[in-house]
């Protein structure tokens, strides 16, 4: 099924602004019902930003200055504080990094969902337990009566992710933000909350947009990837085609810098030379250019609109053509 | 005797937290962090540690540098006893082995000049001072890849790829027989993590050092090293040559490690056959009876909960501690 077909979330030439540099700037993708987007990137390229966009979250000293950020008919950024608070939980929620530092450490895990299930419903105490426990069992927690009652620290990583899952699903909202969500888990354990994501989505039509810079968790769950860099979009696609035939240099680099099964051991991998410019080092034209093999002039002067590849799939290059030189200097 | 040269010889050893009288007074419960553990490290060999979090990693690790005391057992860096060592004699000790830490931004020093630190350990061994140390200095930093001029800059000035480059310099500069990494690539974006294995590999090859590789990304596992070693609970459960080990892995929970951790290729990916492990790593101290993976095995039998498996080798030369692999 084609996301742009039917999208239950649409983010609309999203731009964010800190201290005068658009951090993150004129992003746009489209999530469907059932359906898992994945923004990947390296470490500030804006993937935080534009999550906590989507819930009213962004932090004082950053400010949206264009775009639009659609659920169904309802435009999510237009919303008071006050209206986000009826929205944030029912019809989109978050679930953060580190599960340790975004639950209270001083309440029971069991009030904690339980709350959260009746800031939505007008529902007894008991009433709100009783879901939260029913909750934990859909979440996969062995014993969830005697976890109710229990503290945070008195839980591991894996499982205070689960109950960050669990604030987040107990009213069942139809989208759900990701924010690497088992980047901080050991791999068993992220593959069960891969495997519940999945559930989740198949199970009661959840969209998701899941926030990683772990290629091998996009390739496990999403259905299309947006590749961030630098606070922009350098390309989107469904996840077989990005990776299969990736249109944008810094995709291609990026997915050959991981270690594959078919590799020689110990051989060079390849790697993009230079850094990440900084807000403040933003130029006018392509911010790839400076670790760009294909670079020219014209990508130093103009800004790589996101041109069409075919299918959903596209990217911000300007040399799309002679991607075959970047798979060259990939091997 | 064989050829090889062993840089590392590990006996028997066991490192046990608490028991001893805790907080006012009461016993608190042993935690058995390490138990039984033989290992050698061969000169110029890379061998990887992998495990869950709080299997043992960093307490052997710790273990090996001197930092953390065994109960019992016995370390030997090239030939020189570490358990029981005076302080001198650890002193000498630890210039043939280092040891550098996921995170570079705590392990260097941010009042101190890039410079400074990288030579530090060369001026605390009296091994070099004034133009000999600056001009060592230099040599260590082009062969991590950075400049003799970044000698005067301080840590914040650089991205972390680059302080992990400074860290892995000092490590380097007493010129050491092993190298510990716990999680040196971790905390880093893909593309610099790449920069740092490549770099790992040529120093290598240049120097002959050897590294002991902790990670949980098995994929830079099977990327840089010689061996594999998998440790559940504080015990070694399998461990064999990289190619026997990912052809053909034995072990119960090698095996759900190895389905876990996620291929970067759709296709791969969701064509793998999952065998996903129910419930948590059990608390090590609480170590379940028998075989520690019992609690968790989709193959466990009534043996199991009551039998230790020791690491037996295979006909393929790995070795394996499993009742029925
Ligand atoms: N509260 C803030 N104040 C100032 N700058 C900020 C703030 N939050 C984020 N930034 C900057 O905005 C940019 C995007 O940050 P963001 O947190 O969205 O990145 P990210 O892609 O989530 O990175 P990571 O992978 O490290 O989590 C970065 O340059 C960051 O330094
Ligand atoms: N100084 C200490 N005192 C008490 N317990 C300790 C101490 N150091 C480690 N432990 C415990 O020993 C066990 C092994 O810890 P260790 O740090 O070696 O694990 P690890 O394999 O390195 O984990 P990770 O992957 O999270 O780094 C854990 O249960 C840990 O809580
Ligand atoms: S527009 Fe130019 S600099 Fe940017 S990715 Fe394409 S070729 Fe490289
Ligand atoms: S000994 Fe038994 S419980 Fe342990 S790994 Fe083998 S089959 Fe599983
Ligand atoms: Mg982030
Ligand atoms: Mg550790």
């Amino acid at each position: 099924m084609d996301a742009a077909a039917n999208p239950l979330l649409t983010v609309d030439r999203l731009t964010i602004d800190i201290g005068g540099a658009n951090v993150v700037d004129d992003i746009s993708f489209t999530v469907a019902p059932g359906k898992v987007m994945a923004l990947v990137g390296e470490s500030g390229c804006g993937k935080s930003l534009t999550s906590y966009a989507m819930l009213g979250l962004l932090p004082p000293a950053a400010r949206r200055t264009a775009g639009r950020i659609m659920l169904e008919n309802t435009d999510l950024a237009a919303l008071s504080e006050r209206q986000f608070r009826k929205a944030r939980g029912k019809d989109i929620s978050i679930i953060f990094q580190e599960p340790s530092a975004s639950l209270d450490p001083l309440t029971t895990v069991g009030s904690q969902i339980a709350e959260a299930y009746r800031a939505h419903h007008g529902v007894s105490k008991a009433e709100a337990y009783e879901k939260a426990r029913q909750m934990l069992v859909d979440v996969g927690i062995p014993d969830p009566a005697r976890r109710l009652d229990q503290y945070p620290f008195e839980l591991s990583g894996g499982m205070c992710q689960r109950i960050m899952i669990s604030i987040a699903l107990i009213c069942g909202p139809r989208v759900l933000v990701a924010d690497e969500p088992t980047t901080a888990l050991d791999v068993t354990i992220q593959a069960q909350i891969l495997d519940l994501m999945k559930k989740l989505v198949a199970d009661r039509g959840t969209a998701i947009v899941l926030i990683t810079h772990d290629m091998g968790v996009v390739a496990d769950i999403a259905d299309d990837v947006a590749v961030m860099y630098a606070g922009r979009i350098a390309e989107i696609a469904p996840v077989h085609d990005l990776f299969r035939q990736p249109k944008h240099p810094y995709t291609a680099l990026l997915l050959a810098s991981v270690p594959k099964l078919d590799d020689a051991p110990k051989a060079d991998l390849a790697t993009i030379e230079g850094t990440v410019p900084t807000p403040n080092e933003f130029g006018v034209g392509c911010r790839f250019t400076e670790r760009c093999p294909l670079a020219t002039d014209k990508c130093r002067t103009e800004q790589p609109p996101l041109f069409d590849c075919g299918g959903s799939h596209r990217s911000a290059c300007w040399h799309i053509d002679r991607m075959a030189e970047i798979r060259e200097v990939a091997a | 005797m064989s050829e090889r040269q062993n840089v590392l010889e590990i006996r028997d050893v066991a490192v046990h937290f608490g028991g001893r009288g805790g907080l006012l007074g009461k016993a608190g419960p042993v935690i058995k962090a390490v138990n039984g553990v033989d290992l050698d490290i061969a000169r110029g060999e890379t061998v990887a540690l992998v495990g869950e979090s709080g299997c043992g990693k960093s307490t052997l690790s710790n273990t090996i540098v001197g930092l953390q005391a065994p109960i019992s057992g016995s370390v030997r860096i090239s030939g020189d006893e570490v358990v029981g060592a005076n302080r001198r004699q650890l002193n000498d000790i630890r210039r043939k082995v280092q040891m550098i830490f996921q995170d570079p931004a705590l392990s260097l020093d941010p009042r101190s000049t890039v410079g400074a630190t990288i030579g530090e350990p060369l001026i605390a061994r009296g091994v070099a001072k004034g133009k000999a140390l600056r001009e060592r200095v230099a040599t260590l930093l082009q062969q991590v890849g950075l400049r003799p001029e970044h000698a005067d800059r301080y840590p914040h000035q650089f991205s972390g790829g680059q302080r992990q480059r400074v860290v892995i310099a000092r490590a380097l500069a007493l010129e050491p027989d092993l190298l510990i990494c716990d999680e040196p690539v971790s905390a880093l974006d893909v593309s610099v993590r790449a920069q740092i294995l490549n770099l790992l590999v040529a120093l290598q090859k240049r120097t002959g050092v050897s590294y002991l590789f902790v990670s949980h990304d098995l994929g830079v596992v099977r990327h840089i090293c010689d061996r594999v070693v998998v440790m559940y609970l504080g015990r070694f459960v399998e461990m064999a040559d990289r190619d026997t080990f990912f052809a053909n892995p034995k072990h119960p929970y090698t095996k759900a490690l190895m389905s876990a951790v996620p291929e970067a290729d759709p296709e791969v990916q969701r064509a793998k056959q999952r065998f996903i492990l129910s419930g948590e790593l059990p608390s090590p101290s609480n170590i379940p009876s028998g075989c520690a993976f019992h609690t968790r095995c989709p193959l466990a039998t009534e043996i199991c909960s009551r039998e230790r498996p020791e690491l037996t080798p295979r006909a393929d030369g790995a070795r394996v501690a499993c009742h029925h692999a």
